[in-house]
C-alpha cells in the first residue's frame, strides 16, 4: 500500500470529471432466505447512481455465485431492475456483471482531466512521451461489477475470483463483522501493482478512502465505519494496434455492506 | 412519427443509457417548455449533496415530493437552455408520473420547466446537469409536424437544433435511405471482418458463377438469422457469436490456402457461416433500439446495404486484381496464398482477442 488518504471534503474535483462509475445496487444485501432480490445497476458519482436498464446487447457476463454454483442473473430488457434472483441464504453469495467494450471520444483536456482523478497516471505519461497530448481521447470501456449479498453463513467462494478481466477480490468475507477491508486487484487473474482504489460509503458522499495496490496487488481500507461501501478501480491499457479505440479501460467495482456486528 | 438520431449513428456513446427521458417544445406563444421524466431518489440525493446536506436514504413519496419542492431553483439552475448561445431564465414545477407499482415509491418525477424564446432566436441548445447517463430529448414545435431526438451524454450540452426548421415526419423512402446507408457503412469501412470475409471468397476462385453462388449462400443465411433475431425468434450472445465470426473468416481464408479450389461443401459451409454472421449483423441494428413501425423497412434496406456493400468490395477485388492478373502464372502463389495467409492470421488474431478481450 503505497498511500492512504481520508478526505472529508466533497468531490468537487470527481463531479467534474466526464466519466463515471458503475456498480451493482440490490435491493437488499441480507435479503431473508428464499427471498427474491431486485438487481439494480447503476452510473453515477458519489455513489449516487441513475438506474441502468438491462439491455442484452451490452452484457457479457450476468450472474451470481452462491455455493459454489453460478447461475444466470434473469431479467427483461429496456427494464430496471436489471435482474432478479432468488436467494437460498444459506451463504455469501456474488452477483457479477461483465458488460460488452462500449466507445468513447473525449477532447484531450477532458481526457487527461479524467485520467487524473481516475489515478491513471501512467497513461498521461505515455501519452505525454509520445506527444499525443493534443490527440482526442478514444477508448472503450468495459465494466466488471460485483456485489456481495450477506448469507447466514460465510463464504469461501467470495475470496476467489469470478473470472472478470479486472476485479477487486476480498481476502475473507467482509459481510462477517466490522474490520478494515483487505483484498487484492487482479488484472486478467494477476495481480496488479499501483492501482488506485477508492471506497465510498452510501449516503455520505464526503467519505472518500484511497488506496493503491502493493507489488503483490494487496490493498487495505481501513473503512471508518459500517455501512454499505463501495469499492473501485479503473485500469487502462494501450489498445491492439488493429483496435479502432487507443486505450482500453476496465472499470472494477464491489459493493458489499459491511455490518456493525456478526449477522445473525 | 419521431426520426431518431441513433446513438450509435452518432459514433460515440459515453455512458449507459439510464432511465430519463426529456420532451423539448417550442410553443407559438414565444415560449418554450421542457418534461423532464426522471428517478426520483438519485435527483433528490445529487441535490442535497451538492448543498451539503445530509442524503435522504430510500425516502418515501411525502419526503421525495417534500425534499425537490425545496430545491425547485436548484433544479432550475442546473437546466441551461440557450438560444443563440444566450441563457433563457428557466422556472420549473413537479409533478409525478402515475407509472409506478408501488404507490408510495414512484417510478418517476416529472419536472416541468418552461421559460421565454427570444423574438428572433435560430437555434436553441439544451443541457441538464442532474444526470450521469445517456437520455434521449425529443425536440418539437407547436403547430409543426414531426420531431427532432438528439441522444446526449449525461450532463452535455446538445448541438443546437434550429428553431424554425420543419421536423416533418420521414417518409418511408427517407427511412429506407437511411438504413441502406448504415447497412452498407456497417460493412464499408466499420465491418472489417466481414471485408476480409467477402475477400475470402473472391480469392478462392476468378470465376464468377462459384463467386456469385457462395455470395448468394451467405446473403440468403444472414438475410435469414438477420430477421429472425431481430424478431427475437433466435438469440446467441455476442461474446459467442463474435469469436465464431472471427472464425469463419480464418477458416475460409486456410481453406484457400489448404484446398485452393471450390469444394462441394464450400457453399454450404459459407451458409453456415452466413447464419452466424447474420447475427452479428442483428446486434447492430438491435443496438438502435427501432421504433416497432420502423423494424421491418429499416431490416430490409439495412440488409440491401450490405448486400451493396458486398457487391462493390467483389466489384473493387476484381476490378483493380483479379480481372487483370487471373491468368497469370504467379496469380496464386505470390498473391493468393499470401493475402490468403494475411487474412487466416488476422481472423486468428481476433477470434483469441475477442474470446479473451
Amino acid at each position: 500500500m503505497r498511500s492512504l488518504a481520508f478526505a472529508a471534503a466533497v468531490l468537487l474535483a470527481t463531479a467534474r470529471a466526464q466519466a463515471h462509475d458503475f456498480w451493482i445496487e440490490p435491493s437488499t444485501f441480507h435479503p431473508a432466505p428464499g427471498a427474491m432480490v431486485s438487481v439494480g445497476l447503476r452510473v453515477g458519482q458519489n455513489f449516487i447512481g441513475d438506474p441502468v436498464p438491462r439491455l442484452s446487447a451490452f452484457i457479457a457476463a450476468f450472474s451470481v455465485r452462491q455455493n459454489d454454483k453460478d447461475r444466470d442473473v434473469v431479467g427483461s430488457d429496456h427494464i430496471d431492475p436489471a435482474g432478479f434472483l432468488p436467494v437460498d441464504g444459506n451463504a455469501t453469495a456474488t452477483i457479477s456483471y461483465a458488460s460488452t467494450g462500449a466507445y468513447i471520444e473525449l477532447p484531450p483536456g477532458e481526457f487527461e482531466d479524467y485520467l487524473r482523478v481516475y489515478g491513471l497516471d501512467d497513461v498521461i505519461a505515455s501519452r505525454a512521451a509520445r506527444g499525443e497530448r493534443n490527440k482526442l481521447g478514444r477508448e472503450r470501456f468495459y465494466r466488471y461489477a460485483k456485489a456481495l449479498i450477506t448469507g447466514r453463513d460465510p463464504s469461501a467462494g467470495v475470496t476467489k475470483p469470478v473470472g472478470l478481466a479486472y476485479e477487486i477480490v476480498p481476502n475473507d468475507d467482509p459481510t462477517r463483522r466490522f474490520a478494515p477491508f483487505r483484498g487484492h486487484v487482479l488484472y486478467h487473474g494477476e495481480p496488479l501493482a499501483n492501482a488506485l482504489v477508492v471506497a465510498l460509503l452510501h449516503g455520505r458522499p464526503s467519505v472518500n478512502l484511497e488506496t493503491h495496490s502493493d507489488p503483490q496487488g494487496a490493498i487495505t481500507l481501513p473503512l471508518p465505519c459500517p455501512g454499505i461501501w463501495l469499492i473501485k478501480s479503473v485500469h487502462m491499457v494501450r489498445a491492439s494496434f488493429f483496435a479502432s479505440e487507443d486505450w482500453d479501460s476496465f472499470w472494477a467495482s464491489l459493493t458489499v455492506e459491511i455490518p456493525n456486528q456478526n449477522p445473525s | 412519427m419521431a426520426f431518431a438520431l441513433l446513438p450509435i449513428a452518432a459514433g460515440a456513446r459515453a455512458h449507459e443509457i439510464g432511465t430519463t427521458r426529456i420532451s423539448f417544445t417550442l410553443h407559438q406563444t414565444q415560449t418554450w417548455s421542457a418534461e423532464v421524466i426522471t428517478p426520483p431518489t438519485p435527483l433528490l440525493n445529487r441535490l442535497e449533496a451538492a448543498a451539503g446536506q445530509p442524503l435522504s436514504s430510500a425516502p418515501d413519496v411525502d419526503a421525495l415530493r417534500t425534499g425537490l419542492d425545496g430545491f425547485r431553483r436548484d433544479i432550475a439552475r442546473k437546466i441551461e437552455v440557450k438560444f443563440d448561445g444566450v441563457a433563457s431564465p428557466v422556472a420549473v414545477s413537479l409533478a409525478w408520473s402515475g407509472e409506478s407499482a408501488d404507490a408510495t415509491r414512484p417510478l418517476a418525477v416529472v419536472l416541468h420547466a418552461y421559460g421565454p424564446v427570444p423574438a428572433g432566436a435560430r437555434n436553441v441548445t439544451w443541457r441538464y446537469r442532474l444526470v450521469y447517463s445517456t437520455y434521449p430529448v425529443v425536440f418539437s414545435s407547436e403547430g409543426m409536424q414531426g420531431s427532432e431526438t438528439q441522444w446526449l451524454e449525461a450532463d452535455t450540452q446538445s448541438p443546437p437544433v434550429s428553431v424554425l426548421a420543419d421536423r416533418r415526419s420521414h417518409t418511408t423512402l427517407e427511412i429506407l435511405a437511411q438504413y441502406l446507408a448504415l447497412g452498407f457503412r456497417h460493412i464499408v469501412p466499420e465491418g472489417l471482418d466481414h471485408i476480409l470475409f467477402v475477400l475470402g471468397i473472391v480469392l478462392l476462385t476468378t470465376e464468377l458463377k462459384p463467386v456469385l453462388v457462395q455470395v448468394t449462400a451467405f446473403t440468403v443465411a444472414h438475410s435469414v438469422t438477420l430477421g429472425l433475431t431481430m424478431y427475437g425468434i433466435v438469440s446467441l450472445s455476442p461474446p459467442i457469436v463474435e469469436p465464431l465470426i472471427a472464425l469463419s473468416v480464418g477458416y475460409v481464408a486456410i481453406e484457400n490456402v489448404v484446398v485452393g479450389r471450390i469444394t462441394l461443401w464450400r457453399p454450404a459451409v459459407v451458409f453456415g457461416f452466413g447464419l452466424l454472421h447474420g447475427m452479428g449483423f442483428a446486434d447492430a441494428l438491435r443496438e438502435l433500439r427501432l421504433p416497432e413501425a420502423e423494424v421491418l423497412p429499416a431490416l430490409v434496406s439495412f440488409n440491401l446495404g450490405i448486400e451493396l456493400a458486398q457487391l462493390v468490395i467483389i466489384a473493387a477485388a476484381f476490378l483493380t486484381v483479379a480481372i487483370w492478373h487471373r491468368d497469370k502464372p504467379w496469380y496464386r502463389p505470390r498473391f493468393v496464398l499470401p493475402a490468403s495467409a494475411a487474412i487466416a492470421a488476422t481472423a486468428l488474431f481476433w477470434t483469441v482477442r475477442r474470446i479473451f478481450p
